[in-house]
């Protein structure tokens, strides 16, 4: 009995105590639980899948670019860097590169310039809005194989709609997949077709995003429509142009399905001489009808390498070119307030300024000495 | 840090594999080498070809006459899109269908990776490899002596000619004397080329449409092709070849070629509008011109005819297999259905459909070939079936190496678009094809 008494306490000893620390810890532990963790899971799904089919990819497309690799039987011993050894001396390669930068550029600036020109249009007051918004919308939608599929029939050589057009003018044909310049613009000018309408609305977006009363007080003081595109649009879609153009430059260097398509019956990818061979087809051509997937991985990380180098440059030359119409025109004003200064000279001794206005400090580091004389505007 | 295949494999599926994971155990209960499947357990075969294979009807009699099997069909546009297909699912490990048509132009491709097509001898080929002419079945056997394909068609190779431009440049038109026009059994290349220089001094056009298939064709005439039959690179100081190739660039230089853009032609117009006259064509090709001249708006009327007769004698272009991966689910119902495809009744009927001349040799003496179809009569009633029969007299199968399809394409292509389109002479052209291939193939 004194066991069974003894017990009793032992257990409802025991049992109050776990109790507190169950009901009250658990909550407790599941709510920290749920407030440290929680924010992971809820971000997990893009990094699992970026990390399934963005980060492994390109780890094993590395891997594999460090060996002698066919497509077919496998890896077939480890050559360390050979094959960017082998790639970087291949005058195909350089080819590939060459035409892809041509095409890349004959693309890219006429298409960022259209397009900001009909966003600017767009983005003025006309009738019908959505209507036209959605036109410049509509080439973005067709898939690129119909687009090629149109454009590779028009630049035809003998049968196509320009050359026909052209030979009823009494001009020469001009041989659009057979020589290199003209396949170039034929296969830009399909890159630029389907691009261009995208790339204005998302800086129409941008524009829409200005705030209306800086235009209407920039009109009051005299300024233009070009003045206040060039010194109030521009500048303040800055962000945006320089997304437009990274992803442009992106886009541009991985082209492929234009130059595979446009003339697709050729022997060799890309035209008979690889006249239009861009670095993608070069690389596909490698793996697929030459079986080397050692030196086509390695070319896709050249390739990596070289979009990263060239959106970093971009990156830095957009800032410059989208904030430079700010510094010139802050530098004029910063010319008039000096001439005023001048004749004040003998008044007061210029002193500087605390804090320029908040768009200054973004542009303050990278403007050296000679944009002191902004901070002039105190007076 | 080298890798054995099958683990490279294993991590370069194990994405695709998780993803449908769930998919495949729908199909996996017939994984159990069940015979042909029951009603009450329907299994669904992929097939997948290319070009015009003639197989559509035959796929909804078998249905018929099978109905647990249900065949879901790809068929893709041309052969060389069709290995870039097969290279990838291939590579990746995944996606191949239960019947992959496979072409002659990559089986060394094919060959290189055999032990991944299942030996068919294991689901019954060994009791009608009988059907087929010697030198197919040989080709479909590994060097284990697996037999890895059933040989489908063959491309005995004749001449397509246009009787309304030979008319207008006052040549023969009736098909027997067009074939003692060009040297009867006995013609070569010279005679072609003589024939061409009358119809250009008559005309004024082309005569053929560009010189890659003459070419490919003078080449699959050799003995040894690219490759001596040892496997050894046989292009750099082949006599036989260069020869070939000056007879083929003096030629085109005259005028004889319309430097056409292959399987393009101005989406067929140019087989419409008088811009060449005569055509080489196997078997297969005939589907294919009637597809062009139809698309651009002709039709028999348009005056093609098909003469019995081919320069340089006997020649074989292509010709394909039917193979069962063995990434199939269903082995033995794939291979049956393979069966049923090549077998002489099925390859006499895609004959009728897609000109694709049958090498089982029962099909070959069918009267659904021998006799008149609609290809036939788009030909102006000219006897295809038997013309073929004739052409195949004599052809030997060439040994094809690895990179051939790459000779063929990257090496000769440019040199072949140089002549044509005249930025080169001969010498030059196949001075630029030696560098090519000293570049993509010797040192690759």
């Amino acid at each position: 009995m004194t066991a069974t008494l003894t017990t009793p306490p032992q257990t409802t000893d025991e049992q109050p105590s776990p109790k507190p620390k169950q009901k009250v810890p658990l909550t407790h532990r599941l709510n920290r639980f749920d407030v440290k963790a929680s924010p992971y899971l809820y971000i997990a799904p893009f990094f699992v899948l970026f990390g399934l089919v963005g980060l492994f990819p390109l780890g094993y497309t590395f891997v594999v670019s460090l060996n002698k690799w066919n497509l077919l039987t496998g890896p077939a011993g480890f050559v360390g860097l050979d094959n960017y050894v082998a790639e970087l001396t291949d005058p195909f390669f350089w080819n590939s590169l060459f035409n892809t930068i041509s095409i890349f550029l004959l693309s890219a600036i006429p298409q960022l310039v259209i397009a900001v020109v009909i966003a600017a249009v767009l983005d003025q007051n006309i009738r019908a809005k959505t209507f036209w918004r959605m036109s410049v919308l509509i080439p973005y939608v067709v898939t690129p194989v119909a687009v090629t599929l149109i454009f590779s029939s028009a630049f035809d050589e003998k049968y196509g709609l320009i050359n026909n057009l052209l030979t009823a003018f009494h001009l020469d044909p001009v041989m659009w997949k057979t020589e290199t310049f003209p396949s170039h613009i034929a296969i830009a000018t399909m890159v630029n077709w389907r691009w261009t309408g995208y790339n204005a609305l998302i800086l129409l977006a941008a524009m829409q995003a200005v705030p209306r009363d800086i235009y209407e007080s920039a009109a009051l003081d005299g300024a233009g429509p070009i003045r206040r595109f060039f010194s109030m649009t521009l500048p303040s879609i800055r962000p945006t142009m320089i997304f437009v153009i990274i992803t442009a430059t992106v886009g541009g260097l991985q082209i492929f399905t234009e130059p595979k398509l446009f003339n697709p019956t050729t022997a060799t990818p890309g035209g008979p001489q690889r006249q239009y061979q861009t670095t993608v087809l070069y690389l596909w051509d490698l793996a697929f009808n030459r079986q080397n997937f050692g030196k086509a991985s390695a070319v896709a990380w050249l390739l990596f390498l070289i979009i990263v180098l060239f959106g970093v440059l971009n990156f830095l030359i957009s800032r410059r070119i989208a904030s430079g119409e700010a510094r010139a025109s802050r530098r004029s004003t910063a010319r008039r307030l000096a001439r005023i200064d001048e004749q004040k000279t003998s008044v007061s001794v210029a002193v500087p300024a605390p804090a320029p206005a908040p768009a200054e400090t973004v542009a303050a580091p990278r403007t050296p000495p000679d944009d002191s004389p902004t901070q002039e505007h105190r007076s | 840090m080298t890798f054995s295949r099958r683990t490279t494999r294993i991590t370069a599926v194990a994405g695709a594999a998780a993803a449908f994971a769930l998919l495949a155990t729908g199909c996996s209960s017939s994984s159990t080498p069940a015979t042909t499947g029951t009603a009450t357990d329907p299994i669904t075969l992929t097939v997948t070809t290319f070009g015009t294979m003639g197989y559509d009807d035959l796929y909804k009699q078998y249905e018929a006459d099978h109905p647990n099997i249900t065949i879901k069909a790809t068929n893709i546009d041309t052969g060389d899109n069709a290995k870039t297909d097969w290279q990838t699912k291939e590579a990746a490990g995944a996606g191949l269908p239960d019947v992959q048509a496979v072409e002659e132009g990559w089986l060394s491709a094919v060959m290189q990776v055999s032990d991944q097509f299942n030996d068919l001898s294991a689901y019954g080929a060994n009791d009608i490899k009988d059907r087929w002419v010697d030198w197919k079945l040989q080709q479909a056997t590994d060097t284990k002596g697996r037999i890895i394909g059933y040989g489908s068609d063959i491309g005995p190779e004749g001449l397509c000619y246009n009787k309304t431009d030979f008319a207008a440049a006052g040549l023969p038109t009736d098909r027997d004397a067009v074939a003692t026009l060009f040297g009867g059994s006995s013609a070569t290349w010279d005679d072609y080329f003589t024939v061409g220089a009358k119809y250009k001094a008559a005309t004024g056009k082309a005569f053929y449409d560009q010189s890659g298939f003459l070419w490919n064709a003078m080449v699959n005439q050799q003995k040894e092709g690219y490759y001596k039959a040892d496997g050894t690179l046989n292009v750099d100081g082949n006599a036989d070849l260069k020869a070939l190739w000056t007879k083929l660039s003096t030629a085109t230089a005259s005028g004889l070629s319309a430097n056409q853009t292959a399987w393009d032609w101005g989406k067929g117009k140019a087989f419409t509008d008088g811009t060449f006259s005569t055509f080489v064509c196997p078997g297969w090709m005939l589907g294919v011109v009637k597809g062009q001249v139809t698309s651009a708006g002709g039709d028999a009327s348009t005056g093609w005819d098909f003469a019995n007769v081919f320069p340089g004698g006997a020649a074989n272009w292509g010709g394909s297999f039917l193979t069962v991966p063995t990434q199939s689910k269903h082995p033995q119902e794939a291979a049956d259905l393979a069966a049923f495809l090549t077998d002489a009744k099925s390859q006499a009927a895609a004959f009728g459909v897609a000109g694709t001349f049958p090498s089982v040799t029962a099909a070959q003496t069918d009267p659904a070939v021998t006799g008149t179809n609609a290809l036939s009569t788009f030909f102006n009633n000219a006897p295809i079936g038997q013309i073929l029969a004739d052409r195949a007299k004599g052809v030997v199968a060439q040994f094809k190496g690895p990179d051939d399809s790459v000779i063929q394409s990257q090496v000769f292509g440019p040199s072949i678009q140089e002549i044509d389109s005249g930025k080169a002479d001969g010498a030059t052209a196949w001075n630029d094809a030696i560098t090519l291939l000293n570049q993509l193939v010797v040192n690759k």
